[in-house]
């Protein structure tokens, strides 16, 4: 170890991902969105479109396979104590949009408001629970299969069903929003509605991007590659989403 | 691996690659050393437009008032969100955290990176106000339902809110896993820069109350651009609740901003002092956990005007007033640490004094404000921008530039022009006092604040100019300071290690400036080592042996 150090003591370290990155970043959601809401023009959001969406699938890429690499070289695994942080910060983002909603809904003076169809959907959501909550068990056996067995063919299967989990149950969701759209409930119908459609979307873009992050571990265990930190990492943040929903479900559909 | 390490570090040349690819703390914090104070130059100036702007009655330099706010909020907004916050947890997180617990690095270089520029992805997006046609006009506040109905262009708001309050996130998860388990054999608890501290609850507070913040901002984009109804009075909304999540977060980035300056200050007054920190324990558990505990729950005494009930009222005047027993526990420890030191006045050390007078002030007409009786009444004049710039503008900007004038000679490897150091901190603080105290005198006197113009305060129009020129001051000294650090860049003597005899890591094991990966090897601290260990105010000739320098 100490010559391994002494070794890489002698340059400094350089990395094109995060630059790139964060430049992707920029095009991807900010100018994109400025341009299509704020100055409604197509062409200029397809330019930023364009020029963000490759940078961040490249920098993506990029910074998984020098994760792998591993031109830095110490502080392996520390990333298991990172996302508990991290994932307090994500619960508080949460928890800002649930204390609206609660102050919103217990300072109304009817509820639910004017424009809430009479019955919220009830069995899509019970399905939608159990889907993820079955997902959660799947990425927990992929887990102990490559910790325990280190057997990286059972792992990729389960991997494999948690993504297709999930996948349904993102399906699972936009099939709601457009049979509640159809019912006239719309992001702009009333506060409830406002409240519903940010929650339910926030979380369903935490799964679009739990399935990303499943995926960049996928695509290297083919290649019979995988980091036991950063894959335990990855399902502490499922679970995490998984918690989220059981609040989500019981608050925004089945409270009455 | 000994002086081989050190002689086949890169001489001299400049490498753009190396510098804007880079994962090195050093070099990291230096990319956000630029562009904070890239952040404070412009928004400076929008200050100095604004003053004389307000310099007579009637139009000065501007005669559309639109121009007036779009200034104001790229003030407020550039300043708070662009300088102070990545200037404290970006610039000296960076470069003193891994110095200072003897690590080579943070937890994480990539995503150190990705924060920087995530940062600078921030200032771009401030930047293109002065571009777009409809630059946003909401302060930095941006309260609803003024954002939501204005022509200006809030989704630039949010999303510099959004971008900077990521590059934080991820800071915080970075920082906090290095200090937790990266920190040198020896390097116990007890044992920890007071900086390090700070930093560290400063970073907890970033990761609970930034997400709340970023909620907020993006309801307000929903609301104007997606039509959601949340602070939408007449579908049911409430613009209040906008007010409680901004300042949910944004009473605790007050300390975001102060602790990490106080951490500064305890590192200045420390090491010019040659005195140990007076009573480490109870500023640390009082005072820091203090201000952790109760920076949470004290957000409602900016809303006590906005429609709260009575009784939150009073809850949060009670905690407001709380919350100065755990601050007066943080100024109790520096003027403790000064007691009987052997004080020297270097320019650091005179930041650090004029820290602790400009504080003094800052906090001592807060306890009025928290007043809410007394708030009532002084509400929107010029009292309320006097007393924020004293305790949040003025004091932690002498932190911060009396950081930079003591890191110095460690990021560069070379001394600032002590003369011209001096002769800037005069400046600056006669300038600083002459605008921001007769900005209160004015404020009691019943200056409403935010105003463009002022014809029916004709009394007024001395002050005003009066104030105007303690701005123009406060540039003056602004650009001697500059001047000092560039003469220093350009023709300063070259720096020892240790040019301050200090005792901390940073200054005693490694050279100035500190080659890749810090130190040559871990340093292996002994059970007596103290960061502070200076035997109590004796001064000590010694300056400490002079390490190999990286770069010849």
């Amino acid at each position: 170890m100490a010559n391994h150090t002494a070794e890489h003591e002698l340059k400094w370290h350089t990395s094109y991902w995060p630059l790139i990155m964060s430049v992707g970043i920029l095009f991807f959601v900010p100018l994109a969105f400025v341009f299509y809401f704020v100055y409604e023009n197509a062409f200029l959001t397809a330019i930023s479109l364009g020029i963000g969406a490759p940078l961040t699938l490249i920098s993506i890429a990029g910074w998984i396979r020098e994760g792998f690499e591993d031109i830095h070289g110490y502080n392996q695994g520390l990333s298991v104590w990172a996302m508990p942080v991290f994932i307090v910060a994500e619960a508080l983002l949460f928890a800002g949009f649930f204390a609206s909603y609660w102050v919103l809904r217990l300072t109304a003076p009817v509820w639910p408001p004017l424009g809430t169809p009479h019955e919220m959907p009830f069995l899509v959501p019970i399905m939608m629970t159990i889907i993820l909550v079955t997902s959660s068990v799947t990425i927990h056996m992929a887990e102990t299969m490559l910790e325990k067995r280190k057997d990286m063919n059972w792992f990729v299967i389960w991997l494999f069903i948690t993504i297709i989990l999930g996948v349904v149950f993102l399906g699972l969701s936009v099939y709601e929003w457009i049979e509640l759209y159809h019912e006239g409930f719309t992001l702009s119908t009333n506060v409830y509605s406002s409240s519903f459609f940010s929650i339910t979307g926030f979380h369903a873009s935490h799964v679009l991007v739990g399935i990303g992050i499943f995926l960049c571990i996928l695509v290297p265990a083919l290649g019979g590659r995988a980091n036991l930190a950063f894959v335990k990492s990855a399902s502490m943040y499922w679970h995490f989403v998984d918690i989220v929903w059981l609040f989500v479900v019981s608050q925004l559909y089945f409270w009455k | 691996m000994s002086t081989a390490v050190e002689s086949k570090t890169r001489e001299g040349g400049f490498s753009l690659k190396e510098w804007i690819f880079t994962t090195d703390h050093k070099r990291i914090g230096i990319l956000y050393l630029i562009g904070s104070y890239a952040a404070f130059a412009v928004a400076g100036i929008m200050a100095m437009l604004m003053r004389t702007e307000l310099s007579s009655i009637g139009p000065t330099i501007t005669e559309n008032p639109n121009t007036y706010n779009v200034w104001l909020y790229f003030h407020g907004a550039a300043m708070i969100l662009g300088y102070q916050i990545p200037a404290l947890t970006g610039f000296f997180a960076n470069y003193y955290v891994p110095l200072m617990i003897g690590a080579k690095d943070v937890a994480f270089p990539r995503l150190n990176a990705l924060s920087v520029w995530l940062f600078w992805m921030g200032i771009v997006l401030a930047l293109l106000t002065f571009v777009v046609p409809d630059p946003p006009d909401i302060m930095w506040t941006g309260y609803p339902p003024y954002s939501v109905i204005t022509q200006g262009n809030t989704a630039l708001y949010t999303f510099t809110v959004l971008l900077i309050g990521f590059s934080s996130i991820a800071g915080g998860v970075n920082f906090l896993t290095t200090i937790i388990y990266m920190r040198a054999p020896g390097m116990t608890w007890g044992k920890l820069n007071m900086f390090i501290w700070c930093i560290l609850t400063a970073f907890i507070i970033q990761i609970i109350f930034v997400p709340v913040l970023g909620t907020a901002v993006t309801m307000i984009s929903f609301d104007k651009y997606l039509g959601t109804t949340f602070f939408n009075a007449s579908m049911g909304g409430t613009a209040v609740l906008y007010e409680n999540l901004f300042w949910f977060y944004s009473h605790p980035a007050v300390y975001v901003i102060l602790l990490p300056a106080m951490g500064i200050i305890y590192e200045i007054v420390a090491t010019f002092a040659r005195n140990n920190i007076f009573n480490y324990r109870g500023i640390l558990y009082g005072g820091i956990w203090g201000v952790v505990a109760l920076g949470g729950i004290v957000w409602a005494h900016h809303l006590y005007v906005a429609g709260i009930p009575d009784w939150m009222s009073l809850i949060h005047v009670f905690l407001t007033l709380l919350i100065s027993v755990p601050v007066g526990l943080l100024m109790i420890g520096i003027v403790g640490t000064l007691y009987k030191g052997a004080i020297e006045y270097r320019t650091p050390m005179l930041y650090a004094v004029g820290f602790v007078f400009l504080f003094l002030i800052g906090g001592l007409t807060g306890i009025p404000n928290a007043m809410s009786s007394i708030y009532i009444h002084i509400t929107e004049t010029y009292w309320i921008p006097g007393h924020f710039h004293y305790v949040m503008a003025l004091s932690v900007t002498f932190a911060i530039i009396g950081g930079t004038y003591y890191i110095f000679p460690k990021m560069t490897g070379r001394m600032y022009h002590e003369g011209l150091g001096k002769l800037g901190f005069i400046l600056l603080f006669v300038g600083a006092n002459i605008t921001f105290f007769l900005t209160m005198v004015l404020g009691v006197r019943g200056m409403p604040r935010r105003y463009y113009d002022y014809p029916q305060f004709p009394e007024f129009e001395g002050i005003q100019q009066l104030i105007t020129y303690g701005s123009y001051v406060i540039l003056a000294g602004s650009v001697v300071i500059l001047a000092s650090w560039v003469y220093g860049l350009v023709r300063g003597e070259k720096a020892v290690a240790n040019p301050w005899g200090s005792r901390s890591l940073e200054w005693t094991h490694t050279p100035s400036p500190p080659p890749p990966g810090n130190f040559k090897e871990v340093p292996q601290l002994s059970e007596d080592w103290s960061p502070y260990g200076y035997g109590n105010g004796k001064r000590e000739e010694e300056k400490g042996e002079d390490l190999e320098p990286a770069r010849p």
